[in-house]
């Protein structure tokens, strides 16, 4: 459950997409994403999943499914198929992917020369005597190609920023799809146990009806034990619909539809894990590892060379220069010329204002975010630790309590102190508090996954916030910031 | 002194007495000069008293004071096998030992309290100086933890009595603490009896499973004992056909009376805690009500050998440790509850759906230190029957007997299955209908 978490994600990835891709810009920056994920997670918390990888089919094969997926969908799903499905099949990681073109787009484009500028001319003099006059010029932006290494600077970062953002969703991503996962094995627990409260509804109300039938139980108690039963059926019904509610988050979390939503996934929960969590170096770790951080780093290097490139962009007078040829007739007139534009009025002082802002904003969410990491950070830890902490305490210790109160009034039940309806409610108990566990061991395992996010440098969207508060509080200064 | 050593004395005593008390006895002809009388150390040759589960107080006799020693403690009582509990009583025995003695005897009882709380003796239905009466409060300072009180009187009346607490004594009672007093008549009138048993009947509440009888209990009793044993840990009473039987009972249970039914004979009840019952008085009765608080003694002499069963007549008080929980299940088609039961609770077996008969032998799994539905083994099945029941096991040689065998039935005295040509010719159709 541990180490391995993203690694079969990341070769079956590599696996599947690498037949699909074929050469190219976009090749590239998937493959920059990849080396990103790589190289980040060198530095990971031990324990913390392994970087996931992301690849793209060629552009001809872009609506298929990757092969594997059929194979994954075929077998029950467990957590790490969930998380290899999504990064496989989720379309709008992909087009993160083709987003990431863009930027690159920009970049070629920042480092293209600009085109001379051809000008030619004929003139027919009214002297007819006077032969057919041609002019010819060429006219070049001295000012474009001097400022291009700045122009091509500042979209380099901008795209390497890019990088780190989609870097970021392909963790996002799998976030996702694991916890969805979990959310589904704990509703799956939780309807069957659901269930059973509503077997044992049903054979204190066969039990009633039975005495009820002989003349030993009044009308009373038989309406009382009705009621109860159906009562548990909506309790049924309503975690059917929670159940089928988490199904659909998980289809969405891959990006499945159609048959292909027919999945099973038989295994319940797995019990909480002893956490071996070191509080003190989290917070380092987490602030080192921050997709977030680095995005926002990278994109104030943007902003600071936009900054001087607007700097030059306005101190620079518009540079032009060319050739020019006349021909009267005769003979070519051969002459160059050079254009000064002046900066005296627009000096680009606006765009240098909106750089310039652009980066004490950035700065400032940079901040904002590494508290918002910190806090996230320490909430996880938390959660896992007091989360933990219940699970075990339910393994071991309320429910053997719970199933020893339910074989000592059996006991009690044989010595004819308590009836059938006693042992019921003895049951019932051991099943609420089975629910009341899975409950537990879902916030523990997502708690689990949200601080390995953390650590793996996400800490947007965790849906950590305790019932009732919602996650959209949580780093909602980052979520701004990160914007592109 | 228990039954074999008063039946050793008996015999080394009593055996001259044999022929000429005989008759006078008013044994059965038939009988007569057959058993041997054993009459006891106590005037008139009369028996020492048999407290069956019991014992009798040892007594000292020091310059004509008989001197005993109670002390009132913690004590491990087991009920019968199954069921222990965290009782109270006298000398490490729950209930306390007999105290017996002759009318007019003086004694000293020295009283050492090791309870947790002060306590008092009150010697019931004993006239005595009113500060040697034992209530607490009204005529003497309670006996705290640790010290030792000493009662001096003198047994002036004749009579059965009892002793227990009078300080807490909701508590200290429910826990145990009463015992049985035996004041021989110096004169004794009327036929000497060749038995003379001792019992009190009493209840409490154990919650089945608990180890601590609940004397805060007021109607809920599922523990009911003759000399604070339950059947079937209570000791039989062995005597002879045609003896003269003498049996005391006593009633300190918090709450109910019992009607103490007694099977094969009819007896008269001859005393209570206030004195002889007149002669003229007494009549004959199978079931003698001894209400809360009260003694009443009464003699027989059984004609018809066998195992004869001796009970509380209310049928709750023949249960051990029945709860109020259990609905009533008689009449219900177990298959109908058991399949949708068992799918959740796999153990779970329906039960009394035929009535509670039998249920000791189903050997269900029980709470620890519990003994619900539990009888005895008898010699044809179980005994399905607890509590405050015993057996009278009339002999023709009592002393041969050790109380643990059963009856052995003369050929054809037992009622058995019906043959079906004997029915057909008795003109019995078990098919009737009404
Ligand atoms: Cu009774």
């Amino acid at each position: 459950m541990k180490s391995s978490l993203w690694s079969g994600g990341l070769s079956a990835l590599l696996v599947a997409f690498s037949a699909g891709c074929g050469g190219g810009a976009l090749d590239t920056d998937v493959r920059d994403v990849n080396e990103f994920l790589a190289a980040h997670g060198a530095g990971r918390a031990s324990g913390a999943p392994a970087r996931p990888s992301v690849a793209l089919p060629s552009e001809e094969r872009w609506e298929e499914d990757p092969s594997e997926a059929p194979k994954i969908l075929a077998k029950p799903l467990h957590a790490e198929a969930a998380v290899r499905l999504s990064l496989l099949m989720n379309r709008d990681l992909r087009a993160s992917m083709y987003e990431l073109g863009i930027a690159r787009g920009r970049v070629v484009q920042a480092g293209l020369l600009p085109n001379p500028e051809i000008e030619v001319s004929l003139r027919a003099p009214q002297d007819p005597f006077q032969e057919l006059q041609a002019d010819i010029g060429i006219e070049y932006d001295i000012s474009r190609v001097i400022l291009m290494p700045l122009r091509k600077g500042a979209a380099e970062a901008e795209l390497a920023a890019e990088r780190v953002r989609v870097a970021g969703e392909v963790l996002d991503t799998a976030y996702r799809a694991r916890v969805a996962f979990y959310e589904v094995q704990a509703r799956q627990g939780v309807l069957d146990l659901r269930s059973r409260a509503l077997a044992a509804f049903q054979a204190g109300f066969a039990a009633a009806e039975e005495l009820h039938r002989v003349g030993n139980l009044p009308d009373v108690d038989l309406a009382t034990q009705r009621a109860a039963v159906e009562a548990a059926r909506i309790e049924v019904a309503e975690a059917e619909n929670t159940l089928l509610d988490a199904r659909e988050r998980l289809n969405l979390a891959i990006g499945l539809s159609g048959e292909k939503t027919s999945w099973t996934a038989p295994d319940p929960l797995p019990p909480p894990e002893v956490d071996t969590i070191d509080a003190a170096g989290g917070e380092k770790k987490a602030l080192a590892a921050s997709l977030e951080l680095a995005e926002i780093a990278g994109r104030m290097q943007a902003a600071g060379k936009r900054v001087g490139m607007h700097r030059a962009e306005g101190r620079l007078p518009h540079l032009s220069g060319g050739f020019h040829g006349e021909n009267d007739g005769r003979a070519w007139e051969i002459g160059g010329h050079v254009t000064v534009g002046l900066p005296i009025f627009d000096r680009a002082q606006g765009r240098v204002i909106s750089a310039q802002s652009e980066l004490g904003a950035l700065r400032e969410r940079y901040v904002a975010t590494a508290t918002a990491v910190r806090a996230n950070l320490r909430m996880a830890q938390n959660r896992v630790e007091s989360a933990g902490r219940r699970a075990r305490h339910y393994r071991d210790a309320l429910l053997p309590a719970r199933e020893k109160a339910l074989a000592e009034t059996l006991l009690q039940y044989n010595a004819m102190q308590v009836g059938v309806f006693q042992v019921l409610e003895t049951q019932r108990r051991l099943t609420e508090a089975g629910i009341a566990y899975t409950e537990t061991l879902l916030e523990y395992w997502k708690a689990r996954a949200a601080l390995d996010q953390v650590l793996a440098g996400r800490h947007r969207a965790l849906g950590l916030a305790p019932p009732g508060v919602g996650s959209a509080g949580m780093g909602g200064g980052a979520e701004s910031s990160a914007g592109h | 002194m228990d039954r074999r050593d008063f039946v050793k004395i008996g015999a080394a005593i009593g055996g001259a007495l044999v022929a000429s008390e005989a008759l006078a006895q008013g044994a059965p002809e038939k009988n007569a000069g057959k058993r041997a009388r054993r009459p006891g150390p106590f005037p008139g040759g009369q028996p020492a008293v048999v407290t069956p589960n019991g014992a009798t107080l040892k007594l000292v006799e020091k310059d004509g004071v008989k001197i005993g020693h109670l002390v009132a403690m913690p004590v491990k009582h087991t009920f019968t096998p199954g069921l222990e509990a965290e009782c109270w009583g006298y000398n490490g025995r729950v209930h306390g030992p007999t105290i017996e003695v002759v009318e007019g005897d003086r004694v000293r009882f020295y009283v050492t309290n090791r309870l947790p709380e002060p306590t008092t003796v009150h010697w019931h239905g004993v006239i005595l100086p009113c500060g040697m009466d034992g209530v607490a409060g009204l005529t003497q300072k309670p006996i705290e933890p640790k010290d030792t009180h000493v009662y001096e009187f003198t047994f002036s009346k004749a009579g059965t009595f009892m002793y227990h607490p009078h300080y807490d004594e909701m508590t200290q009672m429910a826990l145990g603490m009463v015992g049985m007093i035996v004041v021989h008549p110096k004169n004794p009138r009327g036929p000497r009896v060749d038995r003379d048993f001792a019992l009190v009947t009493h209840e409490w509440a154990i919650r089945a499973g608990a180890r601590r009888p609940d004397p805060n209990e007021m109607k809920d009793f599922n523990v009911l004992t003759f000399n604070a044993k339950a059947y079937p840990g209570t000791e039989p009473l062995v005597v002879g056909k045609g003896e003269r039987v003498r049996i005391r009972l006593g009633n300190l249970s918090a709450m109910d009376h019992h009607p103490i039914h007694i099977h094969g004979l009819a007896f008269e009840t001859t005393w209570t805690d206030g004195g002889e019952i007149p002669v003229t008085a007494r009549h004959p009765d199978t079931t003698v009500l001894v209400p809360t608080g009260s003694v009443r003694v009464i003699e027989f002499v059984p004609t018809e050998s066998g195992d004869w069963a001796m009970h509380c007549h209310m049928t709750h008080h023949i249960m051990n440790q029945m709860g109020h929980g259990f609905p009533v299940m008689v009449g219900a088609n177990a298959a109908a509850i058991d399949k949708r039961v068992q799918a959740l609770v796999p153990d779970y077996m329906t039960m009394g759906q035929a009535g509670m008969g039998g249920m000791d032998d189903m050997k269900m799994p029980v709470p620890k230190n519990s003994i619900p539905m539990r009888g005895g083994k008898g010699p044809f099945s179980t005994i399905d029957m607890g509590g405050m029941f015993t057996i009278l096991k009339v002999r023709d040689d009592p002393d041969a007997e050790d109380g643990k065998g059963w009856y052995a039935h003369p050929k054809g005295t037992v009622a058995d299955k019906a043959d079906s040509t004997k029915m057909k010719a008795d003109g019995i159709d078990p098919d009737v209908t009404f």
